[in-house]
């Protein structure tokens, strides 16, 4: 268990630290420097936890640590604790390794922001890397959810790290609005299972469920509640209009949060509960259908996108479906691989388009152009993110691909799977299209863009090899997931040969597409949007999703909020002013019996006597 | 005999006293006070208080109706025409007081108990006896009423 | 000539008073009125003392007299005053503490 702490101790220091000492934080490079070492060091730490998962030590491996943390009168009292098993101690290392490549390569990346920004851009990355961590090794629902929350806040923080621009300030309230959304479901969620279950954590909920306990209406709304709030922090239709915006953080901070970690916390959390889900049928079912919905929705979307860091944020959405998709079917394994596939060649692609907008200052694709000449190392490196991406073998991404449309195929949903094949072929479609005109093209772009520095070109290189060489990984999944209580019942794993051999002509045709497009010249790509105008107009607007939030925020909440204003200051101040005009008119009419006139007091007086009297002789 | 002089004695204290609140002359309504409180005297000798009677007529019709009268010389009893304020409440009212005062009289035991006729010295043994202090306590408010009312309506003369 | 009928004949005065002290407007007429109500007073207790043959209801109202005596004398010094400052003995018109 000292491994855990060290692993959350880590960033939780570098955090309080920064944060606590405004010297240090004011000084920028040196602030950065500790954070850098504190994530070293729980990276470390997290290789050398979850090193005896991957070499199969199986389930007597996992470990739990617990707390008291809040005593109840008639009940079990809530629990704190650590749960490192197969699932969690990987999902660590993902963490705390895509954090570290981050935080180096923003060394370079910022380093033009004053040392006081770069102080508090440090001290943010702490406490995400804490929160996120702290949440992958939680071991009940509601420690979980507070760090759930602590992460919605470090990505609030970190994408409106730029604050002086609206659009930031705009669009880190967008997601933190949207992601908040969804965790009322998750707080629903979670509530609705204590009832029934009387417990947070993971496994004791696990047990129950399979032995019967918890059952029926509870585990249906408890488990859905889940799933919105994954829905919200894993940007699933409708609750993704958050991702795209979030771009306006620093393309690091998108690089680790809304590629690699973050968002994948809703999956991570679908994942876990795996056992759960399998015992819901008909939700497992809406999961799996929304999933397919926001692969194709998401895919389309960056089909028109001409700024590299929206495509590859709806690439993203795009990816965040196929992972749910596949645990839908049932195949939360294969859900898992791709998520630890994606973080790596996700991360490696906004890295690398980073390195392209520090270069040109623009992210536009079509302002760059030509550029592998003069950046080789970055565009080497994206050209492997691509090829992960599409899913071409030998990649890691062709076989966390092919792993999830076997699963889907397995688990009985033909349709969706076809649907997936041809969102792949998409997916080929606008990552080549990303690559060819950006690094390839016929026309150059206009700065002297020059390579990027070591910090920046290092992390990628890193990321590279494990995008290249991820695949190798895959036989260790079955044996991470053996030794997690949420493990599920093994199933058959063999693969139909046409799967791969699908998933690989869609990306080939895809590639192609894009090559004889953008490349060649050979087709147009402008004739082909003045012809699909009309539906490339719905895909610019985003399938209209933002308005329809937007006009539902200014009618029903803004609706709602004057309404309570209105009777606020009508009815709840009105009965207070109607007291206060009462008053004013009795005073008013109490006031004439006072008339400086004496023979008027002589009334009262002679009626108190008669009242005297009356009480004598009735007393 | 006694009996009509008595009936004839109320009869000018009643009519006395409505002319006091009806009149529209106050120096009429003041005559008519002085009757009233002349009736009460000879009440007082009928009912065996000569002494009272005595005083009755000396200080109070002698007295303050002559001090009244005055006052009314200088004053004036003018009030625009109008004699009343608001009668009828103050009429109700005094109805009311009298139906309640009737009804408390009714409770009353009447037997009589004969004492003899007051007299003068009894009256003074009791003055300079039991009721010494209040005698001289009396006579510190009367002296305080003559210098209170010479301050009060002195005329502030540059003098 | 019973008990009764002179205490009575006291209510009726003492009413009498009381609504010439109620409805009077000049303030002299009002203090006539309440030596009506005094008067009404000592004709009571006179009556009572009669009736029960008691000696000290002679020296109740002398004092009773002599108080009177003072009373009228102040009030009527304070009409003066009144007279010569506001020019008006009709009490409606002496209103300044009013509400």
């Amino acid at each position: 268990m000292t491994l855990a702490l060290i692993v959350l101790a880590g960033p939780l220091i570098v955090f309080a630290a920064i944060a606590c000492l405004p010297p240090l934080r004011r000084s920028g490079r040196p602030a950065a420097y500790v954070s850098i070492a504190g994530i070293g060091a729980s990276c470390a730490a997290a290789m050398a936890q979850a090193a005896p998962f991957l070499r199969g030590a199986g389930i007597e491996a996992v470990r739990t640590a617990e707390v008291v943390w809040a005593p109840i009168a008639g009940a079990p009292p809530i629990r704190f604790g650590l749960l490192v098993d197969g699932l969690s101690a990987s999902m660590a290392v993902l963490v705390a390794l895509v954090a570290l490549l981050v935080q180096v390569y923003s060394l370079a990346y910022m380093a033009e922001e004053k040392p006081a920004s770069l102080g508090r851009y440090y001290a943010y990355h702490a406490l995400f890397a804490f929160a996120m961590l702290g949440l992958v090794l939680s071991h009940n629902l509601l420690q979980t959810y507070v760090f759930w929350e602590l992460v919605g806040l470090g990505s609030y923080l970190l994408i409106g790290f730029w604050f002086e621009r609206p659009a930031a300030g705009r669009a880190a309230q967008k997601a933190f609005w949207t992601t908040r959304l969804g965790d009322v479901g998750f707080a629903i969620g979670i509530v609705v299972l204590w009832g029934a279950a009387g417990t947070f954590s993971f496994s004791e909920l696990f047990a129950r469920a399979s032995g019967g306990a918890l059952g029926g209406t509870a585990l249906a709304v408890g488990v859905a509640g889940i799933y919105l709030g994954a829905m919200g922090k894993s940007a699933q239709a409708p609750f993704h209009i958050w991702l795209p915006d979030a771009m306006e953080g620093p393309t690091p901070v998108s690089a680790l949060i809304h590629a690699a970690t973050m968002v994948a916390a809703g999956v991570y959390l679908m994942v876990r509960i795996a056992p759960l889900l399998a015992l819901t049928p008909q939700l497992a079912s809406a999961v799996f259908a929304i999933g397919v919905l926001t692969a194709v929705l998401a895919a389309s979307m960056a089909l028109v996108e001409n700024d590299i860091k929206r495509i590859l944020a709806f690439s993203t959405v795009s990816q965040l479906g196929f992972m749910m998709a596949a645990v839908g079917s049932g195949g939360a394994e294969a859900a898992y691989f791709h998520l630890t596939t994606h973080a790596f060649f996700k991360a490696l692609l906004f890295l690398a388009a980073g390195s392209l907008i520090h270069a040109v200052h623009t992210n536009d694709i079509f302002r760059m152009g030509r550029l592998a000449r003069r950046m080789p190392v970055t565009a080497a490196c994206f050209a492997i993110g691509a090829l992960a991406l599409a899913g071409v073998v030998p990649t890691s991404g062709f076989f966390s691909k092919d792993e999830i449309l076997a699963a889907v195929l397995a688990g009985g949903h033909p349709i969706g799977f076809a649907i997936l094949v041809a969102v792949a072929g998409m997916t080929a479609f606008y990552i080549g299209r990303a690559f060819f005109v950006a690094l390839l093209g016929a026309h150059d772009a206009e700065d002297q863009p020059h390579e990027s520095p070591p910090a920046m070109t290092l992390p990628m290189i890193v990321l590279g090899i494990l995008a290249l060489a991820g695949g190798a990984l895959a036989p260790a999944f079955p044996r991470l997931f053996e030794a997690t209580v949420s493990a599920l019942p093994a199933h058959e794993a063999s693969t139909p040969i046409f799967v791969p051999i699908l998933g690989t002509a869609a990306a080939a045709a895809g590639l192609a597409i894009a090559w004889a497009a953008y490349q060649r010249g050979a087709l147009d790509p402008g004739a082909v949007r003045r012809a699909a105008h009309p539906i490339v107009t719905v895909l610019e607007r985003r399938f209209y999703v933002d308005d329809v939030f937007e006009a539902g925020y200014r009618v029903v909440y803004l609706g709602v909020s004057s309404a309570v204003g209105w009777f606020d200051r009508y009815v709840v101040d009105g009965v207070v002013n109607a007291v206060t005009w009462g008053t004013w008119i009795l005073a008013g009419r109490l006031r004439t019996l006072q008339s400086g006139r004496v023979q008027d007091a002589l009334y009262f007086v002679a009626g108190g006597l008669l009242l005297l009297a009356w009480l004598a002789w009735t007393g | 005999m006694r009996t009509t002089a008595f009936w004839l004695l109320i009869a000018v204290l009643l009519g006395g006293a409505l002319l006091v609140v009806t009149s529209r002359s106050l120096f009429r309504a003041a005559y008519a006070l002085a009757a009233t409180l002349l009736a009460t005297a000879g009440l007082y000798a009928l009912l065996s208080a000569p002494l009272l009677a005595a005083v009755q007529v000396i200080l109070y019709t002698g007295g303050i109706l002559t001090l009244t009268v005055f006052a009314l010389v200088v004053a004036g009893d003018e009030t625009g025409g109008v004699r009343w304020r608001r009668p009828l409440p103050a009429a109700a009212l005094s109805v009311a007081v009298l139906a309640a005062l009737a009804a408390a009289v009714r409770t009353a035991r009447t037997e009589r108990t004969p004492g003899g006729p007051d007299s003068g010295a009894a009256a003074g043994a009791a003055l300079f006896g039991d009721y010494l202090v209040p005698f001289e306590l009396l006579s510190v408010l009367l002296l305080g009423a003559v210098f209170g009312a010479l301050l009060l309506a002195r005329r502030d003369d540059p003098a | 000539m019973t008990l009764t009928h002179l205490l009575l004949v006291a209510a009726a005065l003492f009413a009498i008073g009381l609504f010439g002290m109620l409805a009077r407007r000049h303030a002299i007429g009002v203090l006539l009125s309440i030596e009506l109500m005094f008067n009404a007073v000592n004709l009571a207790i006179v009556s009572i003392a009669w009736s029960r043959g008691l000696a000290t209801g002679v020296v109740l109202v002398l004092f009773g007299i002599a108080i009177t005596v003072a009373e009228a004398a102040i009030g009527l010094a304070l009409v003066l005053l009144v007279t010569r400052v506001r020019k008006t003995a009709v009490l409606d018109d002496l209103h300044d503490l009013s509400g």
